[in-house]
């Protein structure tokens, strides 16, 4: 029958790095009519006076590589991964945040549709999934996923809180109205000329007006706007995109933008403090150290796990 | 915050916080992580308990020594102003005190568990973290930062475990000399903690500067009702001392009569220079209730005092005290009373000398009636006048410059402004230490040698009487500010070997010396080695490093440099951590300025009937 093992090989090891799916947008035609019709100019951010805004993010871990050895089918490939969803939730009347809604999860997930039972493992859950994939990006594609479903879990039970939600990564078509997407990275722009030299003419505190992406997976409101002014940066430096739900009226979608654009500088990570400043939010990176700490010791973890694989009593040293 | 486990070991006991856990926890120190609406200061004493596995339940006390708070979550320092300023980072204020460990019941040397309950010390609990339950004489001398007295172990100052207090502290505060006052006045007035060592209790001090001790039975008007609530506290009835100087009325004292029950002060003063037969203390001060004191020739061959005109450190050096020690000795074998004429003494070789009582003076032969005529006369026997060789029997066989050096200091000393005026014939003036509790001796007019001369007589008459008697009671207390000056760290010299000597034997015969020096690294370490009680007021920054004062945490040495008067840091053998305390204002005046004058409101009207 088929044995478990815990490899010696670090988890990380080959790993791919988190990725934000991110479909083509250069072969993406965008609605830039949206807002304003005719030129483009720059717009002011504008603080419309919200009282609590959520930062939601989520991190996650490999904590083991597993091995399921089948005397017939062979080695198949599996791992054991945490993740920990939550909000740094910024009280603007009270001057102060605080770290809500952390959700921890465990996952062991099996490559080539195999699943086998996993160990109790003390103090620690792991929910058993299987994927038709064997490598590792396969693998590591369902973690991905289970962290954004909770991110998403927790971006609406803050938004149905009342809070407005500035969410880590692009929106998906569950987004409910009071949400933003905001995407860090980007290699390619939605906008063509004319449009697209508005970005470089951006200040701090400033947007583009509004597009529309189309449904090519969903529809949604998008806009960039400038978090900081970089000293000798090149003319994207400090610029992200943020996202909102199609299902907001125009209106609607405008005060969104206008209130991102007046908020998040504030929320701009200095350039010394940050390899990833200034698109890096402060609370962001703040609710990420919280984070990792919940996921708990990486050494006890995994000592854990390979006592609980292995049969050894809790506490044992494997 | 959840709700306590276990109950609280006193009603009295506030639950402050638990053990934290982020660091180790050591039997000699711990963290203590605070509860939201609980705060902890240095000093501040706390308790905590254990269950360690096979003793049972183990209660470890200690005291605050600092006080800290941070933000958990920053990782920058810039990170405050997002934390504080827009609030925009997530961050936890967490505040936490730093406690070392006073002790451990049972003693058991096991380190508090991290997340154990953390009680602030009241009452029963309070008095076991300084140990007090264990003393067996505690004496209160102060207040710790909780308002609750502080005590001494007697034990260790009477000679009965220890003995010794050594004060140390940058001068002007003059918190010193006045923690001393008040520690004797504590001793005087406390008999029923005191015990034996209260009854016929004898201080001695010296007033060496200023004429700061010599208001100690005037009231002071510094002292108001709240200082008299705080005197009242620690079991005293706040009066100043009782004018008892012989030959001076008690009503001299402005004011009123003593108040009965104040322990007695007798005020002794050299006369003044060249003020011929006229007998004036020589205090500027007051002129009231000072008694003139003075050695007769008599008795300063008698009580060998020549060898305390040699105390400078250089004389060691230079085979001084070989010649004195001979001269000294043949000094007590020729000194024959001059009849009629009290104190005097003629020189006369005791060989084939027949008669018997008070001499007639011979021609040829000359009366001693001061030092120079002494030092005249001793020049004879060592430097004769018609250049011939010194009398070994007087000199001993030393180099004609030593017996030249020797003469020349002798000289230089017997001048009035110098020894020349504390040594002279007539009835005897000699300082009565009996006549009241505390004897103040008032030298602040005398050149350095003198100084050390007056101390020097006075201290070996002191230390011989009781070596004489063997008897431990009743205690004599010496008082001696700035100690430095005769014993200093570097040289020798018969008043230093005195004080060691003090310091080492003097808990058994019970002379228990109160030395006050601004810095205690410029003190012999003998001396300050044998001082079983320890009190420090504000210090030098430069001088608190120093290994003098290891006695103190370094959080308390810190913290010395900002000491206020009439705030001390006590260290004694019975508790191994430094308290600090403060004490009240003294109801004495401790300055000519503070003397309550005629016409003003006596606090103590209505007090003494």
């Amino acid at each position: 029958m088929a044995r478990l093992y815990v490899e010696d090989w670090s988890p990380e090891y080959g790993a791919p790095f988190e990725s934000d799916p991110d479909p083509l947008p250069s072969e993406v035609v965008v609605d830039t009519a949206v807002e304003v019709r005719g030129a483009w100019e720059p717009i002011p951010g504008r603080d419309d006076g919200v009282r609590l805004v959520a930062f939601v993010d989520g991190v996650q871990r490999l904590e083991a590589r597993l091995t399921l050895d089948d005397p017939d089918s062979g080695p198949t490939p599996g791992i054991c991964a945490a993740y920990a969803v939550g909000a740094s939730v910024w009280d603007r009347d009270a001057r102060a945040s605080t770290v809500r809604g952390v959700a921890v999860g465990r996952v062991a997930i099996f490559g080539g549709g195999r699943s086998a039972p996993m160990p109790a493992v003390p103090g620690l859950h792991y929910a058993t999934e299987s994927v038709e994939g064997i490598d590792l990006p396969a693998l590591a594609s369902r973690l991905n996923t289970r962290r954004r479903q909770a991110e998403t879990e927790a971006a609406r039970a803050l938004e149905a809180e009342g809070c407005f939600v500035v969410a880590d990564g692009p929106i998906n078509d569950l987004a409910p109205r009071n949400v933003v997407g905001y995407v860090k990275s980007h290699h390619h722009t939605y906008l063509a000329p004319p449009q697209s030299r508005v970005i470089g003419a951006l200040r701090a505190g400033e947007r583009t007006p509004l597009f529309l992406i189309p449904a090519r997976q969903f529809q949604r409101y998008s806009w960039y706007m400038r978090l900081a002014e970089i000293p000798h940066g090149h003319s994207w430096s400090g610029i992200v995109r943020l996202e909102a739900a199609e299902a907001l009226s125009r209106a609607e979608a405008r005060t969104l933008a206008d209130r991102t654009a007046a908020l998040l500088p504030l929320a701009a990570m200095p350039l010394h403090l940050d390899a990833r400043a200034p698109q890096n939010l402060v609370p962001i990176a703040a609710l990420e150290r919280e984070l990792r700490r919940w996921l708990g010791d990486e050494g006890l973890v995994r000592r854990a796990l390979k006592a609980a694989v292995n049969g050894l009593p809790a506490g044992a040293t494997p | 915050m959840t709700a306590p486990r276990e109950a609280p070991l006193e009603a009295s006991s506030e639950r402050v916080g638990r053990v934290a856990g982020l660091d180790h926890t050591s039997s000699q120190e711990f963290r203590v992580v605070l509860d939201e609406g609980a705060y902890l200061a240095v000093d501040d004493l706390v308790v905590v308990r254990t269950e360690v596995p096979g003793v049972g339940t183990l209660c470890t006390y200690g005291v605050v020594v600092e006080s800290e708070a941070t933000y958990e979550g920053a990782a920058y320092e810039s990170d405050v102003h997002r934390i504080s300023e827009h609030g925009l980072q997530p961050a936890a204020k967490v505040r936490s005190a730093q406690v070392a460990v006073t002790r451990v019941d049972p003693e058991v040397w096991v380190a508090p568990d991290p997340g154990q309950e953390v009680y602030r010390a009241r009452g029963a609990e309070r008095d076991r973290a300084l140990y007090v339950d264990e003393m067996e004489r505690p004496l209160p001398v102060g207040r710790g930062r909780d308002g609750e007295p502080v005590y001494v172990d007697l034990d260790f100052f009477d000679g009965t475990k220890g003995g010794h207090m050594s004060i140390a502290g940058v001068s002007g505060v003059a918190t010193k000399t006045t923690f001393a006052f008040f520690f004797v006045r504590l001793l005087t007035g406390q008999p029923q903690i005191v015990g034996a060592s209260a009854a016929n209790l004898r201080v001695l001090v010296f007033n060496v500067k200023g004429e700061d001790l010599l208001w100690l039975d005037h009231p002071s008007t510094k002292f108001g009702p709240a200082d008299a609530e705080a005197w009242r506290a620690l079991g005293v009835e706040p009066t100043p001392f009782a004018l008892s100087t012989p030959g001076a009325t008690p009503g001299a004292r402005a004011g009123s009569a003593p108040p009965r029950g104040a322990p007695t002060v007798a005020f002794w003063a050299p006369p003044r220079a060249h003020a011929g037969d006229a007998l004036m203390p020589d205090v500027s001060g007051r002129q009231q209730g000072v008694a003139p004191f003075y050695w007769t020739p008599r008795e300063f061959v008698d009580e060998e005092l020549l060898q305390f005109v040699f105390t400078d450190a250089s004389d060691a050096r230079n085979q001084i005290p070989f010649v004195e020690e001979r001269v000294r000795a043949q000094l007590r074998r020729w000194a024959v009373d001059v009849g009629g004429e009290p104190g005097a003494i003629v020189l006369r070789d005791p060989v084939g000398r027949t008669e018997r009582g008070p001499a007639h003076v011979h021609r040829g032969e000359r009366a001693i009636r001061e030092l120079r005529g002494l030092a005249d006369a001793i020049g004879e026997f060592l430097e004769p006048e018609d250049g011939g060789e010194p009398d070994y029997a007087w000199s001993g066989r030393v180099q004609a410059g030593t017996i030249s050096a020797f003469m020349r200091r002798l000289h230089a000393a017997a001048g009035e402004a110098r020894l020349g005026r504390l040594v002279r014939a007539g009835e005897s003036r000699h300082i009565d230490r009996r006549a009241a509790t505390v004897t103040v001796v008032a030298i602040q007019q005398l050149h350095d040698l003198a100084q050390r001369f007056v101390v020097g007589a006075l201290l070996r008459e002191t230390f011989r009487e009781k070596e004489e008697s063997g008897q431990r009671l009743p205690l004599s207390v010496l008082v001696l500010d700035e100690l430095n000056k005769y014993a200093p760290r570097d040289g020798q010299s018969p008043l230093k070997e005195m004080l060691i000597d003090i310091a080492q034997r003097g808990r058994s015969l019970g002379v228990l010396m109160i030395g006050a020096q601004q810095s205690a690294s410029r003190v012999a370490p003998d001396v300050l080695e044998n001082a079983s009680i320890r009190v420090t007021g504000r210090l030098d920054a430069a001088e608190s490093d120093r290994a003098e004062y290891g006695w103190m945490l370094p959080s308390t040495k810190a913290r010395a440099r900002l000491l206020k008067p009439g705030t001390m840091v006590l260290g004694q053998p019975a508790v191994p951590v430094p308290i600090v305390l403060s004490f009240p204002r003294v109801p004495w005046a401790t300055r000519a300025e503070e003397v309550r004058r005629d016409g003003e409101a006596d606090p103590f009207r209505g007090l003494v009937p």
